[in-house]
């Protein structure tokens, strides 16, 4: 079924155009890994606030506060240009199992994100106020950091899968 | 010795043959390549979107420096030493491509730029709003070498 929507999707005009435009994908893909960039640091430097709280400044609340929102319009950007993308070459993204991979960790990445948002925005020392939520805090940061890595990665290997 | 014949020279190498030759090497390091890539461009365009006083002005340019550069430093040479490794298992072709000499000319400026911003000692005058007109200058043309490489980098993979 999802091979029929495949095939039907690369037949529409949309998809037409866009495949047979040269510059179209490298230039969608730029935008997308320049985008991803931004929520890979964003995420990282969060991460990073996580893993050594007292070692940081400004405090993590005052981090969370200034570039989580950044990280939601880069998603939306994400999307867009993901979908642009898939529209492009339907059979590359939707069948591939990197894709798919990489669609599932994107999703525990906006799942990640929002529990950090909703966690400090409700207390600003939740990840510091105890020994117990500082050692969570740095699970999650490493947590954080392997799906960001994940996401990468498998977004390289969509070529190669 | 020109410099296709130290292109080929690098290419025949035993490391560079088991790159090209490998499933996996050349896609493990590529992964890696585009990660470190990631994290310099992510991180730079944070402190570049601050010194151009588009965004996070809630933290002073010392604290984002603070916070950035050593991520900056480390995924930098990451990325340089994936890049190498991934250069000399096809290092005719890439010789030849123009996108890649693009981006590696635009990472020597990128690169400037960056030296010239770390030692300009300015940074308690770039703290002010909104931000010196050199500061401006000095983040829209990262940002603008730093889009450029990507985009070069993306054009060499539909170009070899």
């Amino acid at each position: 079924m999802l091979k029929h929507f495949c095939d039907w999707l690369a037949d529409t005009s949309l998809s037409l155009l866009l495949s047979g435009t040269e510059w179209f994908v490298p230039a969608i893909q730029t935008i997308h890994i320049l985008t991803l960039s931004v929520v890979v640091s964003v995420l990282a430097m969060l991460g990073f606030h996580l893993l050594r709280p007292a070692r940081t400044s400004p405090p993590l609340n005052s981090s969370v506060t200034t570039y989580v929102p950044w990280v939601w319009v880069c998603l939306v950007i994400l999307f867009v240009t993901g979908a642009l993308l898939t529209i492009t070459e339907p059979a590359r993204e939707l069948l591939n199992t990197a894709f798919r991979l990489k669609m599932l960790l994107v999703g525990v990445l906006i799942a990640m994100t929002a529990v950090l948002w909703s966690t400090v925005r409700r207390n600003g020392n939740y990840w510091t106020q105890n020994a117990r939520r500082r050692l969570l805090g740095k699970a999650f940061a490493i947590s954080l950091f392997v799906v960001c890595i994940g996401i990468v990665a498998a977004g390289r290997l969509i070529a190669y899968v | 010795m020109t410099g296709l014949q130290i292109a080929q020279a690098i290419e025949s190498t035993p490391l560079a043959v088991e790159i090209a030759r490998s499933s996996w090497l050349f896609p493990l390091l590529e992964t890696l390549h585009v990660l470190a890539i990631a994290l310099v461009v992510g991180s730079i365009a944070l402190l570049d979107i601050r010194l151009l006083g588009l965004g996070g002005m809630r933290r002073t340019v010392a604290e984002m420096m603070r916070s950035v550069l050593p991520w900056v430093w480390s995924a930098f040479v990451m990325a340089a030493i994936c890049g190498a490794l991934l250069f000399s298992s096809k290092a005719t072709a890439y010789y030849v491509n123009l996108p890649f000499r693009f981006k590696f000319a635009c990472l020597i400026l990128a690169a400037a730029n960056m030296l010239a911003f770390h030692y300009s000692g300015d940074v308690a005058r770039w703290e002010s709003r909104p931000p010196p007109v050199r500061a401006r200058t000095a983040a829209a043309i990262s940002l603008v070498l730093w889009i450029s490489i990507v985009a070069a980098g993306r054009w060499i993979g539909f170009t070899t």
